[in-house]
């Protein structure tokens, strides 16, 4: 399990400046509800899932996806957004054990 | 002096009082939240305050193989500079409430795709939060053959 945590982005390696783009994302984690039960043992297996993505866009804050245990796992999360500069794009997410990654990617933008 | 049979009597009070207990301490974890309660919490109105909109599209599947996941896509022709967030809610879910995304104007428009658990055969529904206060909803019915909230 030394993998959850890691995460794969997908954005357009070259977009046009006003193009709107999508960002891709999904994140190794296993979205434990706190409701299922190990089937092995019969006990119940604590809660453990992403509660937040932040995409930051040169430290500005582009959006902020609140998850939940509804979520699958192995979450899969895309936005929109609109590019207006070159940049680094930096995701940031969290869980609720405390967990805390991040994942930066470049985008450039011509014309 | 303890016999056999007072043993077992107190074994099994124990047991019972065991039972009651974890029944006590796993209920709250298993009670189930209306889709009412969780627009209350989360957005404050109840359903009745919410208007339904063509202008928020919601694609998902009309019937998923595997409640575990399910994709979903949501995007509104809303301009992107009057939207605070977009809310997606699963009605019978044991928690209604599955995502909330806060947008700004750099997300150019409102779109957003994820893949969500489903417990039951239930509406998905989108509703997007207004920066003037008001909020719009659109939802598509996904049948659900085999529930994955575990």
């Amino acid at each position: 399990m030394a993998s959850i945590g890691r995460a794969i982005v997908r954005v357009p390696r070259k977009v046009k400046k006003g193009q709107v783009f999508k960002v891709q994302l999904v994140i190794i984690h296993p979205m434990e509800t706190g409701l299922r039960k190990d089937p092995k043992t019969g006990k119940k297996i604590p809660a453990h899932y992403i509660t937040h993505v932040k995409v930051y866009l040169n430290n500005n804050l582009v959006t902020k996806i609140n998850s939940s245990p509804g979520i699958s796992k192995n979450p899969y999360f895309a936005i929109k957004m609109k590019a207006m500069e070159s940049g680094t794009l930096k995701i940031v997410y969290e869980d609720n054990k405390g967990g805390k990654w991040e994942k930066a990617v470049n985008i450039s933008v011509e014309g | 002096m303890t016999t056999r049979r007072s043993f077992l009597k107190a074994a099994g009070i124990a047991a019972a009082g065991f039972m009651l207990g974890a029944g006590a301490i796993f209920n709250p974890a298993h009670a189930k939240i209306s889709l009412e309660e969780a627009l209350k919490k989360h957005l404050g109105v109840g359903l009745s305050a919410i208007k339904e909109s063509n202008e928020i599209k919601v694609k998902a599947p009309s019937i998923a193989e595997s409640g575990a996941n399910v994709p979903i896509q949501v995007s509104a022709s809303v301009p992107i500079e009057k939207v605070e967030a977009l809310y997606i809610f699963v009605d019978k879910n044991p928690n209604p409430y599955i995502a909330h995304v806060e947008f700004s104007p750099a997300n150019g428009e409102v779109f957003f795709a994820t893949r969500i658990k489903m417990g039951a055969t239930s509406p998905v529904r989108a509703i997007l939060k207004l920066k003037d206060g008001s909020y719009l909803m659109a939802y598509k019915e996904v049948k659900v053959t085999v529930g994955g909230c575990g």
